[in-house]
């Protein structure tokens, strides 16, 4: 008889398949973005095993590029994976009783795709080595297929014109991933007034812009929110 | 431009980042529980920080502000195309293909 373990390995896989043929233009845009800012070979797949969080990493280019300082690095970064707090908390119960190897492994390779479409099943079974199969199988595929078309991208960038503009992909990049996320309207003005807070406060010292218009940005959401609810309830 | 020992620096505390946000509640076990108000909030952070670093690039074109510059437009046909079709490549290939156009076919 099939183990729990290949079963929930199984069933994760054939859920995930189909997410992850939409990552293969991030991974292979990710690999062209690091080397067009000018890292080396190794210094691009050093970030990809390192940071392994492609809107981390395609947002901190362009600050690395150009040459803010690394605690303003820390909290774009650190903005941009913020959601990864909430996936852990509402994924955490299915590692009751892991040992702390497979949390930590498991917390590493924890990537949006895999919560989307595994997060409910995962909740609701109750065998852990079925959760431990669905989880960690199409994880540690989605990290091969990752690495391995970032590295495409990677070595394929010199093949490309250097006047060509690539690092506008990682705006592009940007914009594709934030478009699913503004549907609602609190979504849309926290990224309005983020994106014109960091506009209109260019002008501060190293970079300061991106910080103060993403804190403007979750406020104004919050109090959008807020003004939606309390206009649902009169 | 950060290079040398500095950019490794930068990953590794990046990674730190990443690992640290992924590992939060997964790592404490059942010790720990995130305040429903927090939650909340926190989901406002990722698209305020992607607009903040996308607007600016669109906007801002040679040090100034302005709505007629190659970006912006290539940018326009990115979000139309995305917001249309679903092939995951086309708002890479038609908004590179529209800002290399203006840049280079039109020299602006």
């Amino acid at each position: 008889m099939e183990s729990a373990f290949r079963r929930g390995a199984r069933e994760g896989l054939r859920d995930f398949l189909p997410v992850s043929v939409g990552l293969l233009p991030w991974a292979v845009v990710t690999g062209i973005a690091m080397r067009s800012i000018g890292l080396s070979e190794i210094e691009a797949l050093g970030m990809n095993l390192l940071v392994y969080a492609g809107t981390a990493q395609l947002g901190s280019l362009p600050l690395i590029a150009a040459g803010a300082p690394l605690w303003l690095i820390m909290l774009t970064a650190l903005a941009l994976n913020l959601r990864f707090i909430i996936f852990s908390a509402a994924i955490a119960p299915i590692f009751h009783g892991q040992p702390f190897a497979r949390r930590l492994a498991s917390s590493y390779l924890l990537v949006d795709g895999v919560f989307a479409v595994g997060a409910e099943k995962l909740l609701k079974a109750d065998d852990p080595q079925w959760r431990w199969g669905y989880y960690i199988v199409p994880s540690v595929f989605n990290w091969c297929v990752w690495q391995s078309c970032t590295a495409l991208g990677i070595f394929g960038a010199e093949f490309v014109p250097r006047d060509w503009s690539l690092e506008f992909m990682v705006t592009i990049a940007l914009m594709v991933m934030m478009l699913p996320m503004v549907r609602n309207r609190p979504m849309l003005i926290a990224a309005l007034a983020g994106g014109l807070g960091a506009v209109l406060l260019r002008g501060l010292p190293l970079r300061l812009g991106v910080v103060a218009g993403i804190v403007i940005g979750i406020a104004a959401g919050f109090a959008a929110e807020r003004w939606l609810l309390r206009g649902e309830a009169a | 431009m950060i290079d040398g020992v500095w950019l490794w620096v930068t990953l590794v505390l990046m990674s730190m980042t990443t690992v640290g946000t992924r590992g939060s509640f997964i790592l404490l076990g059942e010790k720990g529980r995130l305040p429903p108000a927090l939650q909340r909030t926190l989901r406002y952070a990722p698209a305020a920080a992607l607009s903040a670093l996308v607007v600016p690039d669109l906007l801002i074109d040679g040090g100034e502000v302005t709505l007629f510059n190659p970006k912006l437009l290539a940018g326009l046909v990115v979000i139309a195309v995305a917001l249309r079709w679903r092939n995951p490549w086309l708002p890479f290939l038609l908004g590179m293909a529209v800002l290399l156009l203006m840049r280079k076919g039109l020299g602006w």
